[in-house]
């Protein structure tokens, strides 16, 4: 398949090999990805609390969601990149786990992201209608806990590729 | 020195304890709780540095320093907790050799100064009244709590990096 000569190209490319066979490359990228999660999976998390009713309740969802937004991007962008040169380092061992954790985590990864489209061009629109209640509309509290849910599973399969990547 | 000696001989005790045997002896329980100790690190983290961010003027302006302290207590100490049982459980099943692993120390050391700070002069900070304090002694106490919340985190991290020799561990068990 075309796909796993993609594979099997970016393993051996210069670029790949540097990260696998350099002894700090990877367990430097490995704490970023892991530490950046305060920042990405704290603020994510605090939000989807917000939408819950539950925290930060004092402060409009709309303000809140502004405030949180340039860090949001911000962490997922270095865990987006922390995590492609991890997976750049081993591609097809990535790819083929057993239980198959990474594809695992790249559908979660996608519903994630439709949650929060969904989210956006739904009740999130009309985030200044509702913000000045106390009390947010389910639907913005179903998305709130599906990300919060989503999230975890991430986090776990993303812990779990790790068990049963082959050893370096 | 007795500190010493009390000290290994908990970490023998929880090395045989039933949860150190348990989570030890199972493929899958280590990286169960490893998963909630995550959780926990996203959240604490997050939640102080909403916290910092605000201190330093970076950040999450238009509400008082003190009212978002009080919004995200809760979720910062509800998020310690859990770090701090799923990080025994996780040291229970290997505690004889963080005894002798210099991360496992640098980290405990920094986590205790850290749950210190937090409690006493940052917890000040966080409720001053923001015209009477001057923005030097928020940004201070920001860069103090960061400091020392990253070598927690840092150290955390080394653990897994530094290989303990067995013998200046075995060199001093009774």
């Amino acid at each position: 398949m075309w796909f796993d000569s993609f594979l099997q190209w970016l393993a051996n490319t210069q670029f790949s090999t540097v990260i696998r066979e350099s002894t700090w490359g990877e367990p430097i990228i490995e704490s970023m990805h892991v530490l950046t999660l305060t920042l990405f999976l704290g603020f994510a998390i605090l939000l989807d609390l917000r939408l819950l009713g539950v925290c930060l309740t004092r402060k409009r969802a709309s303000e809140v969601l502004a405030q949180f937004n340039p860090w949001l991007f911000g962490g997922f962008a270095m865990m987006v990149i922390s995590g492609a040169l991890l997976f750049s380092a081993d591609p097809v061992s990535f790819y083929n786990t057993h239980p198959p954790f990474f594809k695992i985590k790249m559908i979660m990864l996608v519903l994630a992201g439709l949650n929060v489209l969904i989210f956006n061009l739904g009740i999130g629109r009309k985030v200044t209608e509702w913000d000045l209640s106390p009390k947010t509309p389910t639907t913005a509290k179903v998305a709130g806990a599906v990300s919060i849910i989503l999230w975890v599973l991430i986090v776990a399969a993303g812990r779990a590729i790790a068990y049963v990547l082959p050893p370096p | 020195m007795w500190l010493r000696e009390l000290i290994l001989s908990f970490c023998q005790w929880c090395n045989n304890s039933f949860f150190g045997h348990g989570i030890r002896d199972s493929r899958w329980l280590f990286p169960f709780v490893e998963i909630f100790h995550l959780i926990g690190l996203g959240v604490l983290g997050g939640t102080l540095l909403v916290l910092n961010l605000r201190l330093l003027g970076i950040g999450f302006k238009g509400e008082k320093t003190s009212d978002l302290s009080r919004d995200v207590r809760p979720w910062m100490i509800g998020s310690l907790m859990v770090m701090v049982v799923s990080g025994f459980l996780l040291f229970s099943t290997e505690a004889v050799k963080m005894f002798g692993n210099w991360a496992f120390r640098a980290k405990m050391s920094f986590l205790l100064l850290a749950i210190l700070y937090t409690f006493t002069i940052y917890r000040w900070v966080l409720r001053a009244d923001e015209s009477r304090l001057a923005p030097v002694w928020r940004i201070s106490a920001a860069l103090l709590s960061l400091l020392l919340w990253s070598g927690v985190g840092f150290g955390g991290r080394a653990i897994g990096f530094v290989t303990t020799s067995a013998s200046s561990v075995s060199a001093s068990t009774p």
